[in-house]
């Protein structure tokens, strides 16, 4: 699904211009579970903003579902996208102004879907995350946790084939991050693809694979026995 | 610490340097705005105010009531000074001034005795001996005490005297006007050159010889000096006396009617001051003069502080816009032990500097434009840097409108919150949306009052420039200094006419604009006596081509012709108005009686204009009589200057010793509304100074919104959302808020532009097709300030937005 060849970034500011990503090969198979792992400063971010077309790579190709996403244009990429992707990130970005029911279904209203299959797919998806008792309530009001489980239902509502996450524990204790990582498990399980960057051994045990990042470059890979999501 | 500050000011001003330019040039527009109206009040309210006793010195203003009409005048009989300066301790003297043409006032062509040539001058007042001493006149050579008292006595300015006598020499040379050598004048004086800023402005003064002045006829300006501490308001009463003591007697004995006298009866008279006389003078006086107005100066004044409020609200939004910026140092400073003050002081110190340059460059920038403004204003002022108050008395204003438009910015920047900053939980400026909107509302609702305004103005003076005047002002020469012709008139007038470029010829300096004769009798109908309602009205003297050459109607009647030998002693024709006013239903052939002279009316014009648009059309009559004041020359259809070299020939052959001056009836007409035309420049090009200002204050203002919504657009990019709902998404929340100012400022304009169009008797009607116009002007700025940022803001690098974590 992902095929990343000899990738690179790099950031120009008025004085220094930073290397990111110095030469990433990454193949990613449908229904594999990612984790990407690595110092702070090493590039994780980077990757994951590419792999999920947020970014443009300055070098080096990028083939997403066999499209070559590199030489695509801004619209182009956002036409690929939608639908396709999921975002879950650290600090959750969810909308402030808008209510849990409205921020989950924003993705919908972008795919213009009307409102009544709106509405059956987002309490359906509320429900699962165990959430739905919520939907009127403002992200300000909520605990990190909750946060982030409507972060993860905004993320799949669209039923995205890939779902990218960063550090999605990494603002929750841990009790909370278990829980996160168990729905991703289960969507994984599911058949969802997850590419998802972690600082932490324990979440990394859920990934099939573990990529190890240093200084811009793919160092180790690892593959995991995978866990099963605990209950 | 305060170099610490200086410094992180600085690095502020170079990372953002759009942002930098925007709020320090928004700044010194304003503040070079500000500069200029202040000039320009400065000199407007300096008039008059060189007197040493200007406290003491006042002009008398006389006012009565005249079938149901206030009407006001600055004109007085020749005794009246006189007669208060003996009847009245508290004036310790009262002196009169004339400025009408037939007196002698106005223009002459001047010729040094011993020299050939005339040189045509137009600054010539009369006055007596007390006037010259009331208006405090200074003499660089010549015995002041006597200078006005001889009869054929001239004093002349200081810079005309270099001109005519560059060896300064002046004093005892004799001078002849329009070359009448039966009549020399001797200079006795040379003064100082009148002020600028004087109401009253001339270069030659010539003594009052007047043997027909009267207590019936009014033709002098009255000047008084008082007495220190004079109660005003009781000597104006105390002077109505005047009117049984001396106006009355003389009327009775002319054979007045009990209710004519009744109405002389209504006669007040009041004090104006005299530095009151430049701005606060009514338009009904009708006294000649150049005058200001009170009203511009309030209204320039309310601009210059509006566009200064609306640089300092920019400024603030622009300063807490970019609060997100700065909230991380915030947080870091406190965090390692800054106080709360610490930070006030430092954003202070920084808006501090940023308004001493801005005032630089606003300096800078109103003494750029200054040449220009002068240009439009017809003023010659300069920045007073000689003055010892100038430069501190700006330091201080910066430092006070650096401080003043810190403070929102200093508190609300320092009161964030070092855990919320560094955890990236802080929304920045949620709370303020309301005052931000009303900040908004309040700049396009004042940019759109001025759009309203200017707009209005503009409308009207093209009504008044293409108005049917009621005669044809188009392609009309007026030769000006002519009254030197005396006697060869006819022959200067019949060689004109034969030139195939002229259809016609006039000779009267009875013009229908500013400059031209005027006069003031009352009429009656012939054996109406006993009624006694006289109506004031015009007699112009005039010749038999005057109608035809400046293209006047004739309603009924005929016009004057040579082939009736009694026109030139008995005929009139009036305008419809003196028709109506005297009540006649069928005037033709009717006798109407002036001051004992009576005189058969023989054809009614139209009403033409031929006064300012301000006022409504006065009755008014035209007899044959000489006037050689000025030579009106109406061209056939053609190329004028081919016209104008053949008239200057002509010219040439009959006056050689005097150069050619001439204007044209349109451009006098024009000037006439030089006033309303040069208020309207100087009003829309301050117009134009706020809404520059405030454009600046919108593009400020979305981009405080889209950096407060960053995030919420990244991630609804990252959602998904198309360009074009990003667009709408910040741009409709804008227009709402223009939607509503403009909904604010037509009633507003409306109100306000209503009330300037009735200073003026003839006027547009404001149509809605004017807010229309105001409103998409608006629009369109504020759409095209928006989309700027909006559309930035919708290509934006979604990553971007989330990197705050
Ligand atoms: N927009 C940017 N501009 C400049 N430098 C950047 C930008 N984004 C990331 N970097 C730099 O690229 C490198 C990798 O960053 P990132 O991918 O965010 O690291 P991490 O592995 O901690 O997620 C870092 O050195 C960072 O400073
Ligand atoms: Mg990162």
């Amino acid at each position: 699904m992902i095929q990343i060849t000899d990738l690179k970034k790099s950031f120009r500011t008025e004085e220094v211009e930073t290397l990111a990503l110095n030469g990433v090969n990454l193949k990613v198979e449908e229904g594999e579970f990612v984790a990407i792992m690595g110092p702070s400063g090493c590039g994780k971010s980077t990757l994951l903003n590419i792999i999920g077309m947020l970014d443009n790579p300055t070098e080096g190709s990028y083939n997403f579902a066999g499209h070559e996403v590199g030489g695509l244009k801004e619209s182009q990429r956002t036409q690929l996208r939608k639908g396709n992707l999921g975002f879950v990130f650290q600090s959750f970005n969810l909308i402030d102004e808008l209510t849990v029911f409205e921020n989950v279904e924003l993705p919908l209203i972008y795919l213009k879907m009307n409102k009544a299959e709106r509405k059956e797919k987002v309490m359906k998806v509320l429900e699962r995350m165990k959430i739905a008792h919520r939907e009127k309530h403002f992200p300000q009001q909520l605990s990190g946790g909750q946060q982030q489980r409507v972060a993860i239902a905004r993320a799949v509502v669209t039923n995205p084939k890939l779902i990218l996450a960063d550090e999605p524990t990494g603002n929750l204790d841990s009790k909370n991050g278990i829980e996160v990582m168990n729905l991703l498990t289960e969507l994984n399980q599911e058949g969802t693809t997850i590419v998802m960057v972690t600082h932490s051994d324990r979440d990394s045990h859920y990934a099939h694979r573990v990529i190890n990042l240093f200084d811009g470059q793919i160092v180790t890979e690892s593959q995991n026995k995978p866990m099963k999501a605990m209950v | 610490m305060f170099k610490n500050h200086l410094n992180i000011a600085w690095r502020t001003i170079k990372k953002d340097k759009l942002f930098t330019f925007i709020k320090i040039g928004g700044f010194a527009v304003g503040i070079a705005a500000c500069l200029l109206i202040a000039l320009f009040i400065r000199n407007e309210v300096s008039y008059d105010q060189h007197y040493a006793k200007k406290d003491q010195i006042y002009r008398v203003v006389m006012q009565g009531v005249l079938q149901g009409e206030v009407l006001k005048s600055t004109h007085f009989q020749l005794p009246f000074a006189e007669a208060v300066q003996s009847d009245f301790p508290e004036i310790i003297k009262a002196g009169k001034v004339n400025n009408i043409e037939i007196f002698g006032a106005g223009k002459h062509g001047i010729r040094v005795n011993g020299k050939q040539e005339n040189t045509f001058e137009e600054n010539f007042v009369l006055a007596d001996q007390e006037a010259f001493d009331i208006l405090e006149i200074n003499l660089k050579q010549g015995n002041p005490e006597t200078a006005l008292i001889e009869p054929k006595s001239l004093v002349i300015s200081k810079s005309k005297a270099e001109k005519y006598f560059p060896n300064g020499n002046a004093l005892e040379q004799t001078i002849f006007l329009d070359n009448d050598t039966s009549k020399p004048y001797t200079i006795t004086g040379v003064m100082e050159d009148i002020p600028e800023n004087s109401h009253l402005n001339f270069d030659f003064m010539l003594p009052v010889e007047d043997n027909y002045g009267s207590w019936t006829n009014q033709n002098y300006f009255t000047y008084v000096l008082v007495n220190p501490n004079t109660n005003i308001q009781e000597l104006e009463q105390k002077m109505s006396l005047i009117v049984e003591k001396y106006i009355i007697p003389a009327q009775i004995k002319r054979g007045r009617s009990a209710d004519f006298i009744d109405v002389l009866r209504t006669i007040e008279y009041k004090l104006q001051p005299i530095t009151d006389i430049y701005l606060k003078s009514d338009i009904k006086m009708q006294d000649g003069l150049k005058h200001g107005d009170i009203k511009f100066i309030w209204l320039f004044a309310a601009i210059a502080a509006f566009v200064l409020l609306l640089a300092m609200i920019n400024f603030i939004n622009l300063s807490t816009a970019k609060s997100a910026n700065r909230a991380k140092e915030v947080g870091l400073r406190k965090t390692i032990g800054a106080f709360r003050n610490n930070l006030v002081n430092q954003f202070l110190t920084e808006s501090v500097v940023f308004s001493i340059i801005s005032f630089v460059l606003g300096i800078a920038l109103a003494w750029v434009l200054l040449p220009t403004f002068n240009e439009i204003a017809s003023k010659n002022m300069e920045l007073p840097w000689s003055t010892w108050w100038f430069l501190p008395a700006l330091l201080i204003a910066a430092l006070l409108i650096g401080v003043l438009a810190g403070l929102y910015p200093a508190f609300y920047l320092s009161a964030f919150r070092p855990v919320n900053v560094l955890k990236g939980t802080l929304s920045v400026g949620s709370k303020s949306g309301r005052l931000r909107s009303g900040l908004v509302i309040f700049q396009f609702t004042t940019s759109v009052i001025l759009i309203i305004g200017t707009l209005i103005i503009y409308r009207q003076m093209d009504y008044i420039i293409s108005k049917e005047l009621g005669y044809n002002k188009e392609r009309v020469v007026v030769l000006e200094g002519t009254n030197i012709l005396g006697n060869k008139i006819e022959s200067f007038k019949e060689q004109l006419s034969s030139l195939s470029q002229v259809k016609n010829v006039t000779s009267t300096n009875y013009l229908p604009v500013d400059g031209g004769s005027r006069n003031g009798n009352t009429f009656m109908v012939e054996g109406q006596d006993d009624g006694g309602r006289g109506i004031p009205a015009q007699i112009w003297r005039v010749d038999y081509d005057y109608i035809k050459t400046l293209g006047i109607q004739m309603t009924k009647g005929r016009d004057f012709s040579k082939e009736f030998a009694y026109d030139s002693i008995n005929s009139i024709v009036i305008n419809t108005k003196m028709a109506s006013d005297l009540g006649l239903k069928d005037p033709i052939g009717k006798k109407i009686d002036n001051g004992g002279q009576t005189f058969e009316v023989i054809g009614v014009i139209e009403n033409f204009h031929f006064k300012s648009l301000k006022e409504d059309i006065s009755a008014l009559s035209l007899v044959i009589g000489k006037d050689v004041g000025a030579v009106s020359v109406k061209l056939e259809k053609g190329n004028p200057s081919e016209a104008l070299s053949s008239i200057e020939k002509v010219w040439n052959r009959n006056i050689p010793n005097q150069a050619l001056n001439y204007t044209f009836l349109e451009q006098e007409f024009a000037q006439m509304h030089d006033d309303v035309q040069r208020m309207g420049k100087i009003f829309n090009s301050f117009a134009l100074f706020a809404l520059l200002v405030a454009c600046l204050g919108l593009f400020a203002l979305s981009a405080f919104m889209v950096e407060q919504r960053r995030k919420e657009i990244s991630i609804r990019r990252v959602l998904g959302a198309p360009f074009k709902n990003i667009y709408q998404l910040l741009t409709l929340d804008f227009l709402k808020l223009i939607v509503i100012s403009i909904c604010i400022a037509i009633p507003i304009g409306w109100y306000f532009m209503n009330r300037w169009l009735e200073g003026f008797a003839y006027h547009i009607t404001i149509g809605w097709e004017i807010f229309a116009t105001a409103a998409l002007i608006a629009l369109g700025i504020a759409i095209l300030t928006i989309s700027y940022q909006s559309i930035g803001a919708a290509f934006l690098q979604p990553t971007k937005g989330l990197r705050t974590e």
